[in-house]
């Protein structure tokens, strides 16, 4: 079942709940109209994964062109009242993703979250392993600095 | 011996080949300031995946699951602006159940699949997408090495999992460019992978050996679960005499 994953994906890369489902949904519609191709030496969720980053990248741009039109927006801060400790943590660790670089972001969240590997991060983000791999460790001693040795959540 | 930031990384994400997982963890066993740059890494990747876990287990929304299921009725789930729409989907209802069946499991098959010209090769049950009709047949009775010419399911090999059960890959030739590979539980064949296959399993006049022509899906899942070396003719035969049962 991929659904899950690509919402976990999503929300690594959107941070936001609302903007990582409309991720999650263009890229189900895209895959299923075949708006994307399929490549077939690839699993499916391979694809799906690059189908998600890449409604992501189009949605960045779109934003950076809403930017320059609009006065900027105060984006709706989400208060969930969920259970304190693990939700606090979420947020920390999304608001540590939200500061790196949309490419080190992905890197982090293919290979450190999804547990995907080297080469199919790179196959995801098309790009060489080498620069995968130079785009996680980069994203890595980011995330290391922000959220700090221990566990306490970010403030 | 000194190990580079990047060897340490992909150490602990498990990318190192086995020589230089060997001397990382001799050098480990002495050097305490290494076993410590090891653990660091192993911290934030551990952080990391516990603090977005949770969402695997949101329930998902409703939208998400209408838009898996919306698109073939057509123009049903138009509500996202950002969506280039396609004139119409191009995939044919294998293909379509197939991806959609991956996304988000048994839930849509069944009504997807009663479709299909020779009746539903799969159902769903408790979650689980099932082999049934003929496939179910093929996959009980069919052996690899004895396959009637012309039969629907061609199956590929037959083996072990690590946990015991028996395996099969197959190919719904009928349906032409469906894979997938299905495992024997106690009643009934339990579907573990389903994919588009971008060859066809064999031409009118040629036969392919088993195994060959599968999806990368379908071959990453077999090396996933495969004990050992796929069953030999003689122990495929005798599986299927004790109905697959371990």
């Amino acid at each position: 079942m991929l659904l899950p994953r690509l919402r976990r994906f999503a929300r690594a890369l959107a941070a936001d709940v609302n903007d990582a489902d409309d991720l999650v949904q263009i890229a189900v519609e895209r895959a299923l109209t075949r708006g994307a191709q399929l490549r077939p030496d690839a699993p499916l969720s391979s694809w799906m994964f690059g189908i998600v980053r890449n409604a992501w990248l189009d949605e960045l741009r779109a934003r950076g062109r809403r930017a320059r039109l609009f006065a900027p927006e105060e984006s709706a801060e989400q208060i969930g009242d969920a259970s304190q400790g693990a939700h606090a943590d979420l947020l920390a660790v999304q608001e540590a993703l939200a500061r790196l670089p949309e490419e080190q972001r992905a890197a982090v969240a293919l290979v450190l979250i999804e547990g995907l590997s080297y080469k199919e991060a790179a196959h995801i983000m098309e790009v060489p392993i080498g620069t995968l791999t130079s785009r996680l460790a980069r994203g890595r001693e980011a995330l290391q600095e922000m959220l700090g040795e221990t566990t306490g959540a970010l403030r | 011996m000194n190990f580079s930031d990047e060897t340490v990384m992909a150490y602990a994400d498990g990318e190192l080949d086995p020589a230089s997982r060997a001397a990382l963890e001799a050098a480990m066993a002495t050097d305490p300031q290494l076993a410590r740059r090891v653990a660091r890494q192993r911290a934030l990747r551990a952080r990391l995946r516990a603090a977005l876990e949770p969402v695997l287990d949101e329930p998902l929304p409703e939208r998400l699951l209408a838009s898996v299921r919306g698109v073939p009725a057509r123009g049903q789930a138009a509500n996202v602006v950002a969506l280039k729409r396609q004139a119409a989907p191009r995939w044919s209802w294998p293909q379509w159940g197939a991806i959609a069946a991956s996304l988000v499991g048994g839930v849509l098959l069944g009504p997807l699949l009663l479709r299909a010209p020779a009746g539903p090769a799969l159902v769903t049950r408790d979650g689980q997408v099932l082999a049934s009709g003929a496939l179910a047949r093929a996959l009980s009775e069919q052996l690899a090495s004895h396959q009637p010419p012309g039969a629907p399911v061609q199956i590929g090999v037959s083996f072990r999992a690590r946990n015991g059960d028996y395996c099969r890959t197959f190919v719904l030739r009928e349906q032409g460019t469906l894979a997938g590979l299905a495992c024997r539980g106690h009643e009934a064949w339990r579907l573990e992978v389903l994919a588009h296959n971008p060859a066809p399993p064999a031409t009118a006049a040629g036969y392919r050996p088993a195994g060959s022509a599968l999806p990368a899906s379908v071959t990453h899942t077999l090396d996933e679960l495969i004990a050992g070396e796929p069953l030999a003719a003689g122990a495929e035969a005798a599986a299927r005499t004790r109905g697959w049962q371990p």
